[in-house]
């Protein structure tokens, strides 16, 4: 049996401040971060001259080569070291080269020992048709990964750059929008009228082409492009007002979060496993069939989505400052 | 094959000068969308159709276009008209 | 049988030459024209014409397979998005030239439709 405990005690715990963070209910530093707004500078004119008088006196003084000898020596020793030091770089870099092999010889690991494994074992290894999707998800899927979040990243910066965040008045997302799109036709019958026929063709094409990137060519990246340059097409058609309703900055957070998640804990356990030589348990299937090659078809539906999200996002901070 | 392949190629190097001496932005973007486009003809005869899907849907397409966009937050776009009308 | 895989090859060489040769007509347009109207016409038309001609001929060339009703595909969708995109441009322009009817004749009707246009979107911003 559960104690009871009062409505004060329950909002202290631990979990429920988190999940009220995560849902954006509460600021976590709005009463605990002292924070006063800033107040508009005004230029003091007589400070900055008492400024600017005693930097020439420091200057004039510290620069003063004819009478100041450490400043000389400083000055000389620096370009000394630099030089030095730059020499030295280069001495170990070549140095270093010259153990290389020779650029281009047929005897080098890179062009017999790599692409030899990737193409003989590939099939067997990750089970994917497509080598080069077997490649970039399946033997460096750790890259692949690096560049998801490369794409999440950017989506925060430009989120952090371009969000508008005014609620009502002359500066709010809908004046910007407004302003933004003034000379553009709206509701135009023609464009809208030749968008519904295409916008789903074009969206079942990437979705095509991001479910059979194991086994012909694409993948992930290319489909999740061709799935937001669909949505741009019909966010371009039906404004802003018809795209809220299946795509919030709610939607984005969870699918790239979610994406992002699952494809770091999924990669985890496979290399988790390979690294131990344990049995993955993951059936890789016969190659050729849709559902096969493990844990591949999974994560590019996960890159697909992320990719596809941070296209329209991007589109829409650009326009609206905002989704 | 190898013919039209140099072709492209010299089409390539053309437009990689031109978009850095073209004097209006809207133009140099033009520019650069043809040089992704070429590009991405160049990866199908390379034989890497994968690059060749991204690079039309991502050079071409999401790139130029989020170049369009910036373009008309700066209001660099209007300019040459305001020129051309005095 | 020669004879039809030979009048297939000239029928979808002579197709995809006419189709290049559309191309060339409309970039002469293109250049040669100075004002926007003009240049998109001779673009939208070239290219909605010169890419049907050209991809019909590569696919009488290829005979009847999947690749044929692939290049089908790409010709109905260039056949939508083509023309639209051209229609856009070119109604920016009539709607944001003030002095349209100097460079081509302008109906009262058209006139005043542009005109109710142009008031609603300014009290709407």
């Amino acid at each position: 049996m559960s104690k009871q405990i009062s409505e004060e005690e329950y909002r202290k715990r631990l979990l429920v401040r988190m999940r009220q963070w995560i849902a954006g209910e509460k600021d976590p530093y709005l009463d605990n971060v002292e924070i006063t707004p800033q107040q508009e500078y005004v230029p003091n004119k007589k400070r900055l001259k008492r400024y600017q008088m005693d930097y020439d006196k420091v200057r004039g003084r510290v620069y003063d080569t004819e009478h100041n000898p450490i400043y000389r020596f400083f000055q000389r020793f620096y370009r000394v070291a630099a030089l030095v030091c730059c020499l030295l770089l280069i001495t170990i870099l070549l140095v270093e080269v010259s153990f290389l092999p020779a650029v281009g010889s047929d005897h080098n690991p890179t062009n017999n020992e790599v692409a030899a494994k990737y193409i003989e074992d590939g099939l067997q290894d990750t089970g994917a048709v497509n080598i080069v999707t077997g490649m970039i998800l399946d033997y460096r899927a750790f890259d692949t990964f690096g560049e998801s979040n490369v794409l999440f990243i950017a989506t925060c910066t430009v989120l952090i750059l371009l969000r508008n965040d005014k609620k009502k008045g002359r500066e709010s997302a809908e004046e910007e929008e407004k302003r933004d799109s003034f000379y553009e036709p709206k509701n135009d019958t023609i464009l809208q009228g030749i968008a519904s026929v295409l916008v789903p063709v074009i969206i079942i094409f990437g979705i095509y082409v991001i479910l059979n990137g194991h086994l012909s060519p694409g993948g992930g990246f290319s489909g999740g492009a061709i799935i937001g340059a669909g949505l741009i097409l019909y966010l371009n058609a039906f404004g802003f007002k018809k795209t809220e309703r299946f795509f919030t900055e709610k939607t984005y957070k969870w699918v790239s979060f979610t994406a992002l998640t699952f494809y770091c804990l999924a990669k985890s356990y496979s290399f988790y496993t390979g690294a131990h030589h344990l049995e993955s348990g993951i059936p890789l299937g016969t190659p050729g069939a849709i559902l096969s090659s493990g844990l591949i078809l999974p994560l590019n539906i996960c890159v697909g989505l992320v990719v596809a999200c941070t296209m329209y996002a991007f589109f829409a901070l650009f326009r609206k400052g905002g989704f | 094959m190898q013919i039209f392949q140099y072709i492209l190629l010299g089409f390539l190097v053309v437009c990689a000068i031109s978009v850095s001496f073209s004097k209006s932005l809207l133009n140099s973007i033009l520019i650069y969308m043809s040089y992704s486009l070429i590009m991405s003809i160049i990866w199908i005869l390379l034989e890497s159709p994968d690059l060749a899907i991204t690079e039309a849907a991502v050079g071409a397409g999401v790139t130029s276009l989020l170049f369009f966009v910036t373009l008309k937050k700066i209001h660099a776009m209007g300019e040459e008209d305001k020129k051309e009308d005095e | 049988m020669q004879i039809l895989k030979w009048t297939q090859f000239i029928v979808g060489t002579g197709m995809l030459l006419f189709g290049l040769l559309t191309f060339v007509v409309q970039l002469l347009g293109v250049f040669k024209f100075k004002y926007v109207l003009n240049r998109m016409q001779a673009a939208a038309l070239g290219d909605t014409l010169g890419i049907g001609i050209s991809l019909i001929g590569l696919m009488i060339l290829s005979g009847f397979n999947f690749t044929t009703l692939k290049m089908g595909l790409v010709v109905v969708f260039l056949w939508c998005a083509s023309p639209v995109s051209s229609h856009l441009i070119s109604r920016l322009e009539a709607t944001t030239n003030p002095h349209l009817d100097n460079y081509c004749e302008v109906s009262d009707e058209v006139k005043k439709h542009l005109e109710e246009e142009n008031n609603m979107q300014k009290e709407e911003a």
